[in-house]
């Protein structure tokens, strides 16, 4: 972010952006054992996409494999609605 | 001298308008032996016939921006500037190349698929059409073909800070189509120099009236235009990034020729390219206005700018805000999904007591769930028991998935009795749910259960069983998963005696 003035209504601050980028580095596994400042903000959203992209990945994995075990299993039973609960 | 402003409908109103409504409409019909010309002079657009060419007249003529934004091809608009056109010789040369490869011009509007065309059209005695000569009015001007050397009317841009505006903005959206960047970075830059600034005035004079209109009828005239796409971005805007995404959406295709990214930029995604590409604009707007020319428009410019980048911020922040909300619930949806692959095998009859069988409460919610996941945390160790244990922070996807899950734990209830009489701990008083538990619960079915479970989770999670379910029993909480059950197990042996 480059450093301008904000105009005359500050509502939105660096501060406050450094600090959401903080609040997503905490979420991240990797960098979140990182003291917060060690993380750039542009290492904290390369991190945010690949961490989102493993998420989803593995989203897709377990509905992989929730599908195979719904398969397996009776339609009525309860374990199958919660499968399909699951499964988005 | 007259000016004749040239009534001709063109999709580029927009942009002629926007900057010197005079100007582009100087179709040189003034006279209709006298062919007028428009040059670029100073910021201003100068109509001034050949025979005026020598004529050093130098009136700036202000731009009504807010006159006229249409340019009406059949009507001259005397009126529309009352200032003078001049014509500079050198400018007037320069622009007099264009006028030589008219056909080449129309040529390229016409592929560009521009409503220029539409300009000749309907033009009906302004003989300086397109297709005449020198005056292709106001449309050579701004949109010196980018396969011409743009540099001449570049260098007029340059030289005018003010001028540019709309036109050059024009000039730079069709410029992209042709790819502009074969034009060459320098003139790109000073192309988008200008767009910044034709940008920023567009925003200051509330261009975006036009804009939408001028995106309206591109859309509807113009094909594959890139023009509407551009001008309909900036249309969609919000008002306050309207100038911004413009420029953002025209910025990025000038600096990215491959017409795919222009695309990207383009394609009405307003916020989200603005975002991306803002950052980009940033520093072309640092770059145009510290070289601002120090006229009025660079604290339009400013102003502009810092609407921009107010506007950018925000969006950085609620950007921001989206990606932490998304990954929270991304994270929780994978935690759902792994814990119920683990928990569904287990639901199996013979297992069953494993599901809560207590109705949904917040807090019981919460703790099954936590129960739930903590074991699958044990057992599997994916999920740290103190992060998932909470129930407020579940979301509420994971409340609806705690929801759908408590029929099964019902279903599980009905079964129970049926499996055994009532084990004697139904005197159970501190939950009434509890108390059906236990009388649901035979000691037979559970032992079974909890005996592979506890295999399998070890001795650790009957102890963490017990306490959780302690806990419950004073709390009087309802929702418990297997607490309850692998508890009541644990201590049946001991009530056993006692029982």
């Amino acid at each position: 972010m480059s450093s301008r003035r904000s105009g005359s209504t500050p509502r939105i601050t660096d501060e406050q952006i450094i600090e959401l980028v903080s609040k997503l580095q905490q979420l991240l596994p990797e960098l979140r054992n990182r003291r917060s400042n060690k993380a750039s903000a542009s290492k904290v959203l390369q991190e945010t996409c690949n961490y989102v992209r493993s998420l989803h990945k593995e989203v897709d994995d377990l509905s992989d494999r929730l599908s195979q075990l719904l398969s397996t299993i009776d339609d009525d039973s309860p374990q199958a609605s919660i499968i399909r609960s699951l499964i988005n | 001298m007259n000016h004749c402003v040239p009534d001709f409908e063109t999709d580029d109103d927009y942009f002629f308008s926007a900057s010197a409504n005079s100007k582009r409409h100087k179709k040189s019909a003034m006279g209709d032996e006298d062919i007028m010309e428009l040059l670029w002079q100073n910021g201003q657009v100068v109509v001034q016939s050949q025979n005026q060419r020598s004529a050093g007249n130098k009136k700036s003529e202000t731009m009504p921006s807010t006159a006229g934004r249409e340019i009406r091809s059949g009507v001259i608009d005397e009126e529309t500037t009352p200032s003078n056109l001049f014509m500079q010789e050198d400018e007037m040369v320069s622009w007099l190349h264009y006028p030589s490869d008219d056909n080449s011009l129309d040529l390229y509007l016409h592929n560009n698929d521009i409503p220029y065309p539409v300009l000749p059209s309907s033009s009906s005695a302004p003989a300086t059409t397109l297709p005449s000569s020198l005056p292709p009015p106001p449309p050579p001007l701004v949109t010196v073909p980018p396969t011409r050397p743009p540099i001449p009317p570049l260098n007029r841009v340059d030289e005018e800070p003010s001028q540019p505006k709309f036109a050059n903005f024009l000039h730079f959206s069709r410029s992209n189509k042709r790819g502009l960047a074969g034009s060459g970075p320098s003139s790109s830059k000073q192309m988008s120099q200008a767009i910044t600034q034709s940008t920023v005035v567009e925003s200051n004079i509330g261009c975006r009236g036009s804009m939408s209109s001028f995106g309206g009828a591109g859309t509807s005239s113009a094909g594959t235009g890139r023009e509407p796409e551009t001008c309909d971005v900036s249309a969609s805007s919000s008002p306050g990034t309207g100038g911004s995404g413009a420029s953002a959406s025209v910025e990025p295709s000038s600096h990215k020729p491959p017409p795919a990214t222009d695309d990207r930029k383009r394609k009405g995604r307003d916020t989200d390219d603005t975002e991306c590409y803002s950052e980009d604009l940033e520093f072309e707007y640092h770059d145009p206005k510290k070289k601002s020319r120090g006229s009025a428009s660079s604290t339009k410019r400013s102003r502009a700018a810092e609407v921009h980048n107010l506007s950018e911020r925000s969006d950085k922040a609620s950007m921001l805000d989206e990606a932490i909300e998304y990954l929270k619930s991304l994270q929780m949806q994978v935690q759902m999904m792994s814990m119920g692959y683990n928990m569904v095998p287990m639901m199996f009859p013979g297992v069953q007591r494993y599901m809560p069988t207590m109705p949904a409460m917040g807090m019981g919610m919460g703790m099954g769930m936590g129960m739930g996941m903590d074991h699958i945390g044990m057992n599997r160790g994916m999920v740290p028991y103190p992060s998932v244990l909470p129930g407020p922070q579940m979301p509420n996807s994971a409340a609806a998935h705690m929801g759908q899950r408590f029929p099964v734990p019902r279903f599980q209830m009905a079964q129970v009795p049926i499996m055994g009489p009532g084990t004697g701990e139904a005197a159970n008083p501190s939950d009434p749910m509890m108390n059906s538990f236990p009388t649901q619960n035979a000691n037979q079915p559970r032992v079974p259960f909890l005996d592979p479970y506890q295999q399998c989770l070890g001795l650790p999670q009957t102890q963490l069983a017990q306490q959780q379910q302690q806990q419950q029993n004073q709390t009087g909480m309802a929702a418990v998963t297997s607490k309850p059950s692998s508890s009541k197990d644990v201590r049946y042996p001991q009530r056993h005696p006692t029982g």
